[in-house]
């Protein structure tokens, strides 16, 4: 949704055809090294977001070589947009790959002895070390006073990864109680028609 | 070429059945100019480990050597020396002496090694303007911020040009922007100055800063990890990631 509505609000500012579009996202992102999009992936956006009535077609760009749409939001546009600013971004903690790896290590147990859930957390652990240590130096490369908002980002991605980490400190220092647990199984619900009793 | 090295360092304290084993069978292996954090639950043995390779501390077993020099065995005055002219500490309290001034605190290793006064100031004061305290040469410890006190605190551990820093805890006391400040100097000392620094933290932001971790529990080396800037990832994919957005 993020891609789609961030174009949303840059033809909102005033309207654009794609290849214009395309820059100003990335612009706003602070680069392609932060977030691609790809060509066609704003092209079928546009494509989407036309088909659903958000925005239209206002003209044609024609310098050299092939013809540029240009597109501008419509009222319904706006609304969408509206609602989007209006409602909380929904953060996808407990869909969680670490958490499902570390399960699934756990239940594979001893067919899996080299790869166990400790060697999941240590590996884990030099991922995002690795990721803060980037990260750290990235932050204290920006300029303050020209880069405030993608410092913010850094910081934002900082915390994150701090957090993660510390978790995974909690689940090390646990996971010896963690082993010793059953894991959960699935619930085992008849299916098809129930079987006749035989006595 | 390897500044600090241990083998098979074993640190027990006590004897018979209260026992306790601070440390087993250690041994690493620490490049020149290196910026090692040693991490780990506490009572992990880090202190410990810093301890034995400060010469602070002797151990039950193995051996460490700084510069290739095995100190392990050495006699209590030449340690002394070794530890005054290779080796600056810095501590988590800063460990200033509240009357001196900032430049009289930075200057006193050398001025207690007999470095005539006005001298040792010049050459304290150069590490001082280097840490940006050019301007606070003669404040008291209490007139300078938690920050300012640890960069003057390191200034001292590095007027005597040792070629080992060995820092405990140094941002434990620190609220995270001064943190942040004092970790991207220890950075400065090892990549700017040369010189090998091995920090025990707990703060894993600020064991980022390093280019090596190692991870101790329970006395032992558990893991290590050695941290590459060039491969990471930029900031917003990760954020991305981390939220799950994206079309």
């Amino acid at each position: 949704m993020s891609v789609r509505n961030a174009l949303l609000g840059l033809l909102l500012q005033h309207p654009r055809h794609g290849y214009e579009l395309r820059a100003a996202f990335e612009a706003l992102v602070g680069g392609k090294q932060n977030w691609e999009v790809k060509p066609a992936q704003i092209y079928t956006t546009l494509a989407r977001l036309e088909e659903a009535g958000l925005v239209v077609q206002q003209g044609v760009e024609q310098e050299s070589g092939p013809a540029k749409r240009i597109y501008a939001v419509t009222p319904q546009g706006r609304a969408e947009l509206d609602a989007w600013f209006e409602t909380g971004v929904e953060g996808a903690h407990q869909r969680d790959e670490l958490f499902v790896k570390l399960m699934v290590s756990l239940a594979l147990g001893s067919d899996i002895p080299e790869v166990g859930p400790q060697q999941v957390i240590r590996a884990q652990r030099s991922r995002l070390y690795q990721e803060l240590h980037g990260l750290t130096a990235q932050r204290n490369a920006a300029d303050p006073k020209s880069e405030l908002a993608q410092i913010f980002l850094l910081d934002k991605a900082i915390m994150h990864v701090e957090a993660d980490l510390r978790w995974l400190e909690l689940l090390e220092a646990r996971l010896d109680d963690i082993c010793d647990q059953p894991l959960p199984e699935p619930e085992v619900k008849p299916r098809g028609r129930p079987k006749k009793m035989i006595d | 070429m390897s500044t600090v090295s241990t083998d098979n360092l074993t640190k027990i304290y006590g004897s018979g059945p209260t026992a306790v084993t601070a440390l087993g069978h250690v041994s690493i292996d620490v490049q020149s100019g290196q910026f090692v954090a040693v991490m780990g639950p506490s009572g992990c043995g880090k202190s410990t480990l810093l301890h034995m390779l400060g010469g602070l501390d002797r151990p039950t077993e193995g051996t460490v050597s700084i510069g290739d020099i095995p100190i392990a065995e050495m006699p209590d005055n030449r340690l002394t020396e070794l530890r005054r002219r290779k080796i600056g500490f810095v501590f988590q309290f800063y460990n200033l002496i509240p009357v001196m001034t900032a430049v009289e605190n930075a200057a006193l290793p050398i001025t207690l090694d007999g470095v005539r006064p006005a001298e040792a100031q010049k050459k304290a004061a150069e590490w001082l303007a280097r840490f940006g305290l050019a301007d606070r040469l003669h404040s008291r410890p209490d007139q300078l911020s938690g920050g300012q006190q640890q960069r003057v605190a390191i200034a001292r551990a590095l007027v005597a040009e040792p070629s080992l820093i060995l820092a405990d805890e140094p941002t434990g006391n620190l609220d995270s922007r001064a943190s942040d400040e004092i970790a991207g100097l220890l950075a400065d000392v090892s990549k700017k100055y040369e010189r090998t620094v091995i920090m025990v933290t707990h703060d894993p932001r600020i064991a980022a800063y390093a280019d090596r971790i190692i991870f101790l529990k329970d006395g032992k080396v558990v893991d290590e990890t050695v941290l590459d800037t060039s491969t990471t990832e930029s900031a917003v994919m990760l954020a991305e990631k981390i939220q799950g957005m994206g079309d």
